[in-house]
């Protein structure tokens, strides 16, 4: 059984004029923005069932109210160490494609508003596996923050 | 798309089904005026539709329709042809009305060849009515083209007005379509209903299960608490739960009718193909089975339908030659029983000849007539079911194109249902296919692995049988393969952690459960943990980005909210290559059906072919690790069953240390040998047709398996090289026995038995055989023969030995039966007679005469040196 601890944030309309928000979620010790849009639900795990011989970023199948959702985590996505999931892990619900998602994050952070003046190009010399699944970079103060690209993240195709 | 011409879709698809069915009715029984004033209506509602949304060519062929429908409907007696037309015309509509679905506009083409068919048919009719009722052709009030263009037709028209059809009186009257709203219930019955899309009945049945979730956890929470207030209160809720679930259910569900509407004009057009007479029965329309199942289940009825009426029906000559109605009959009947729905497929036409059935069966060498002649009737029927399976002489269109049945049993089976069939010849043939309700819904069996659950669907599974050291059943390793050996049968099994990859379980392999499953027609066994639980599972698919792995057909979220994926007992079947081909299949059904055959295991030792030994002889494969042999007094022994056991390499075997060996375990009385061999090959069942050689120390003879040449290996020499050394013995030359029997099962029962007493032993399957062997030169010491040989008697067999002069002297030993036993007139020269049940009488018998021959050759021998001397 899952519960639900924040309650899902509607969708913002995608509008050119307006800002960009971005949600922001730390997975090991590292921040990433996910395009706030495509957030649709924020949820603890409390149950997971692994998929034997499924992709390996997937770490399991989770029933979020009834809806199997498929849990992917951010870290082996990203092929960082110590890759465990945790039971009670925070997992971001994210429909893709008419698939049920989510997204094991460590933390979730702020939401942060962006803006095509704070865009950076995207520096040359990052881990082109990682670039795969990123769109945009900003920079927040000090903060470089990577925008997740949703469709290469739930994208296993072979 | 427009919201308007959605609706106008779904409804003309339906309005067009509807009327194809009802025009092959009103071709049976034109007398029924309500029905032709059903379709006119139908078809008038078509063409008002499209006049409104601007689509013109469905405008055009839907107004010539109606024109001829309504000459019908004034009294004109259909025609075969002008119903044909009519239904090519339903044809063409349903066409454009799908290309509209799709594109939104209407697909471009030209109709007026088929608009001048209607026209003509129109007028045809208009014609006949005129010609046969001139007093009713006013009110018909036919066009007055149409009228121009039946006197353009008057020859066509003239065998059509012969037909003695008498307009009812009520049929004049039809003109007036709103009059006849009151006569069709079905209208009625529509305004009670509405259309939902199936998302929004997905959607209600998934917050249904999450309902039945939570008040599961509610009762949970509450089940130890003595509180009234909350007691009665959540009793209900619960009972209205269930009631809601049971009501969604029963929105998800649709009447087998649907199934049915189509049939009607099947068949019309089966009976144009095949010239038969056929009438159609129909019954339990309204037994209701889940959408999703009536979409599944339409081809296999199509099948069954076509080969019902092509290969079932006899024509009508044949039919009436038999004494039967010149119209054959086709009943489909749908029935409710015990959860599950029966629909049987039943005709009354020549049913299935056995003897053609066989004859083909043998033909395409799926059995032999030997093996055909044990089956009862029901089981030879079965082989329908079997892949490239046709009893039809002549491929026809219909029906008859090498897929068949198989296809049809594969897809009910792949619902989880089943199919079976009566025949009597003569009289006809019933398929009855038992469906469940739902496909939504299945029982599984919930079962842990590595401290995993899964559901294994229930209708794959056949039992769950224990293994260990505490039940009777032991999972052989052979090959690296796992096999369970389950009443006579070998089953082959899969290790589930292993298949899945699973981390290895840390409790102890002692007790473990074997679930046997059957996908078409095969038996495996997947080794789980424990069942946990038997439920009730609500199916949902994988989503797509995990739908390539084919073991699982779906996830399900159990009672307590977890998730367990459903494992696909095909794609479990296909990950140990048990596929459901035909070819496989044969070989099984010929292997259980074969006589003589015998279990042999085949092994590879050292160098050289493939060794060979009857299944018969071992008591035990095992597989041991090289911890486990211990070097003992120069030879290799290992600790079997609380015993020191001695090892054998089989052959040129080289033991080191660095890998297991199979070892397979001979016993023998007291005397327990274990052979050491590279690895097992195979375990098979063949004829083991050994050609005798005097060859090797070890080996008896060679043998062709399966195109493969293989020694059958001589397992005396093991356990006498064993027994001797055990003994501090220096091997003797051992007696040559020649055992000749016509009976297998002798044979296999002596052979053994003559060889752990210590003599090589030769086994010849027949007198004949025995002679042959004789003939070359071979030499016996003795010989044990049956008494009841057949075409040559032991009579001969003794003659023909003591013919040899180096076993003119040797003891040949007569086996008797039990009734013989006192049978002394028969004057032999056999040495000596024995029961052949008393195996301790022939062992003494055999080595007495033994000796008492070695002692005569020592006495002739000495006596000859004498006389040398002297």
């Amino acid at each position: 059984m899952t519960t639900a601890t924040a309650a899902a944030i509607p969708a913002a309309k995608r509008s050119i004029s307006e800002d960009i928000s971005t949600l922001t979620v730390v997975a090991n010790g590292e921040v990433f923005g996910l395009p706030i849009q495509t957030v649709q639900t924020i949820f603890r795990i409390s149950s997971l069932a692994p998929v034997p011989m499924g992709p390996p970023d997937v770490a399991g199948l989770v029933n979020l109210r009834g809806k199997i959702v498929t849990a992917v985590s951010l870290r082996r996505r990203l092929k960082m160490e110590n890759d465990l999931v945790e039971t009670n892990a925070l997992a971001i619900g994210i429909e893709h494609k008419g698939e049920y998602f989510c997204l094991v994050v460590d933390r979730v952070g702020e939401v942060l508003a962006l803006d095509e003046s704070k865009k950076i190009p995207i520096p040359p010399h990052f881990d082109p596996e990682r670039l795969r699944l990123t769109t945009e970079f900003y920079r927040i103060g000090s903060m470089l923050i990577p925008v997740l690209d949703v469709g290469a993240l739930f994208d296993f195709a072979k | 798309m427009d919201e308007l011409l959605r609706d106008f879709i779904v409804e003309t698809n339906q309005h067009l089904e509807e009327a194809a069915t009802q025009l092959v009715l009103f071709e049976r029984d034109p007398t029924d005026a309500s029905l032709i004033a059903k379709i006119f209506r139908l078809v008038h509602t078509i063409k008002g539709t499209c006049s409104f949304l601007g689509l013109t060519r469905l405008q055009h062929i839907a107004h010539a329709g109606e024109t001829m429908i309504g000459e019908l409907r004034n009294g004109a007696a259909p025609t075969q042809t002008s119903v044909t037309v009519v239904l090519a015309a339903i044809d063409r509509i349903k066409q454009i009305v799908e290309d509209v679905e799709r594109n939104g506009v209407e697909p471009e083409g030209d109709d007026t060849e088929m608009i001048k068919q209607l026209d003509a048919q129109a007028a045809i009719l208009a014609a006949s009515l005129k010609g046969e009722a001139p007093a009713e052709a006013a009110p018909a009030s036919a066009p007055a083209a149409t009228v121009e263009a039946a006197a353009s037709a008057p020859v066509e028209a003239a065998p059509v007005a012969a037909a003695p059809v008498a307009p009812k009186p009520a049929a004049p009257k039809a003109p007036a379509p709103a009059a006849n709203k009151g006569s069709a219930p079905a209208n009625a019955r529509s305004s009670e209903t509405i259309r939902v899309a199936v998302d929004a009945i997905e959607r209600m049945m998934q917050l249904v299960s999450e309902l039945v979730l939570t008040r599961n956890q509610l009762l949970e929470l509450t089940r130890h608490r003595q509180d009234d207030t909350v007691k009665s209160p959540l009793q209900r809720l619960s009972s209205l739960t269930t009631d809601l679930q049971d009501a969604v259910m029963r929105a998800r569900m649709q009447p087998v009718e649907r199934l049915y509407a189509n049939l009607p004009r099947l068949i019309r057009e089966l009976a144009t193909e095949c010239g038969k007479k056929i009438d159609l029965i129909t019954e339990g329309a309204d037994t209701e089975l889940d959408r999703q199942l009536i979409e599944i289940l339409r081809d296999p009825l199509t099948h069954m339908i076509r080969n019902s009426a092509d290969h079932g029906l006899e024509g009508p000559a044949e039919r009436a030659a038999a004494g039967k109605p010149e119209t054959g009959e086709i009943r489909v009947a749908a029935s409710h029983e015990a959860g599950q729905i029966t629909i049987t497929i039943a005709d009354d036409g020549r049913g299935l000849d056995i003897e053609k059935i066989k004859k083909k069966l043998v033909a395409n060498g799926t059995a032999s007539e030997a093996e055909l002649a044990k089956l009862s009737e029901d089981e030879i029927f079965k082989f329908i079911f079997a892949p490239g399976f046709s009893t039809a002489k002549t491929v026809t269109n219909v029906s008859g194109r090498g897929v068949g049945m198989d296809v049809v049993r594969s897809n009910i089976e792949s619902i989880g249902g089943s199919i079976s069939l009566q025949s009597k010849l003569g009289k006809g043939t019933k398929f009855s296919m038992r469906i469940p309700l739902t496909l939504a819904i299945a029982p599984a069996l919930i079962v842990e692995a590595s401290g995993q659950r899964f559901a294994l669907p229930q209708h794959a599974v056949v039992e769950a049988v224990g293994v260990g050291q505490n039940s009777g059943h032991v999972i052989d390793k052979v090959q690296n393969a796992l096999v369970l050996r389950l009443r006579e049968e070998v089953v082959p099994v899969i290790d589930m952690s292993e298949v899945l990859g699973l981390a290895e379980s840390e409790h102890d392999n002692n007790e473990q459960l074997v679930v046997i499953m059957r996908v078409g027609g095969e038996s495996f066994g997947v080794i789980v943990d424990k069942v946990a639980d038997v439920q009730e599972v609500v199916v949902k698919p994988l989503s797509a980005s995990l739908a390539h792995l084919k073991v699982f057909t779906g996830h399900t979220i159990l009672g307590d909210g977890s998730v367990v994926l459903i494992l696909d007992p095909g794609g479990l079947a296909m990950s140990i290559g048990i596929e459901k081909s035909g070819d496989k299949k044969r070989e099984v059904k010929k292997d259980n059906a074969a006589a003589d055959k015998t279990r042999l295991v085949l092994f590879r030792a050292g160098e050289g072919a493939v060794k060979v030994l009857p299944v018969s002889l071992i008591a035990r494969i095992e597989m041991v690790e090289p911890s486990r042999i211990e070097h003992a007094d120069g030879r290799l022994t290992m600790i079997h069953q609380d015993r020191l056991m001695p090892l054998v390499p089989v052959g040129s075997t080289h033991f080191d240390t660095s890998r297991s060996y199979p070892v397979l375990v001979i016993t023998d009385g007291d005397l327990t040998v274990g052979l050491l061999v590279d690895e097992i090959v195979d375990i098979i069942e063949e004829t083991l047709d050994v050609q005798l050689s005097s060859g090797g120390y070890d080996t008896i003879g060679a043998a062709v398996i399966r195109g493969h040449a293989v020694e059958f290996i001589d397992v005396t020499s093991y356990l006498q090289g064993v027994a001797s050394s055990m003994t501090r013995k220096k091997p003797t030359s051992r007696s040559q026995v020649l055992l000749v029997h016509n009976d297998a099962f002798a044979r296999e029962f002596l052979s053994p038995m003559l060889a752990a007493a210590g003599y090589r032993v030769t086994a010849a399957s027949s007198g004949k055989e025995a002679l042959n062997f004789i003939d070359q030169g071979s030499q016996v010491d003795a010989v044990v023969t049956s008494t009841e040989l057949g075409e040559v008697s032991s009579n001969e067999l003794v003659t023909a030995v003591r013919r040899n002069h180096l076993m003119r002297e040797i003891p040949v030993i007569g086996l008797i039966g039990e009734e013989e036993a006192d049978n002394d007139a028969d004057t032999t020269e056999l040495t000596m007679r024995v029961q052949a049940s008393d195996r301790q009488s022939l062992l003494s018998a055999l080595s007495s005469t033994l000796k008492a021959m070695r002692r005569a050759e020592k006495r002739s021998a000495s006596k000859s040196n004498n006389e040398e001397a002297a």
